[in-house]
């Protein structure tokens, strides 16, 4: 549905409904699995932040993103779409910043495909997030595993 | 020969653009010493670099019109 990835601002409700419809034409799946990530109001040295700023390299997130579910679609053979949305741009605390949605035949390649495509997310696509806190101090920040 | 380059995320900041053009720069290693030369603050953080939308390791030769862009870690997500 987007050829290019991303979008700016938040990934909304309405979006996420759009893939939702979506899902029911492709009746050859059997189990889809959603992941959705959202702007985590943390709390760092007596600052919570308020929103996250994200910028992209999209010629490269493009080029990365098809890798990715090039890459899942060929791992797990069972899984028929791979559903990727990023922002750019701000998103405030409590709203969506990702959305990746996987389609296959059955539950459990739906739901390892779907993680695994997360995982390549946060390692492969040239993304880049900066924290901005409540008093408008910022720092940019690095992905790490937990 | 001119080639641009594309800063991202701290890199964008420290160096108060996000693009710039170079002349005369013979390779990858050329470039980044120009751009440390002119922006010390830029060795400071860690970063790779893409040449034309692919991340390199090695110092590469440079053509007229190539896109090089400084990238710290990703943080998607």
């Amino acid at each position: 549905m987007l050829t290019n990835y991303l979008i700016t601002g938040p990934v909304t409700t309405n979006i996420i409904s759009l893939f939702l419809e979506n899902m029911g034409k492709m009746k050859d799946s059997g189990g889809h699995s959603i992941f959705i990530g959202q702007v985590r109001a943390d709390e760092i040295n007596g600052k919570k932040v308020k929103a996250i700023e994200y910028t992209a390299y999209e010629g490269m997130v493009k080029i990365e993103a098809d890798k990715i579910k090039e890459a899942i679609l060929s791992e797990f053979g069972d899984t028929r779409s791979v559903d990727i949305v990023h922002s750019t741009g701000i998103v405030n605390a409590g709203e969506i910043s990702l959305f990746v949605l996987v389609s296959s035949g059955h539950r459990h390649q739906a739901i390892e495909a779907c993680s695994k495509a997360v995982e390549l997310i946060k390692e492969k696509l040239p993304v880049w997030k900066k924290e901005i806190f409540d008093d408008n101090s910022h720092e940019w920040k690095q992905n790490i595993k937990v | 020969m001119e080639v641009k380059v594309l800063f991202f995320g701290v890199l964008a900041e420290v160096t108060a653009t996000n693009c710039k053009h170079y002349r005369d720069v013979k390779s990858t290693g050329d470039l980044r010493l120009r751009i440390q030369d002119e922006f010390p603050e830029v060795s400071h953080y860690s970063f790779r670099i893409s040449l034309n939308n692919v991340l390199i390791d090695n110092d590469l030769l440079l053509n007229d019109g190539d896109e090089v862009a400084l990238m710290p870690p990703f943080a998607g997500g």
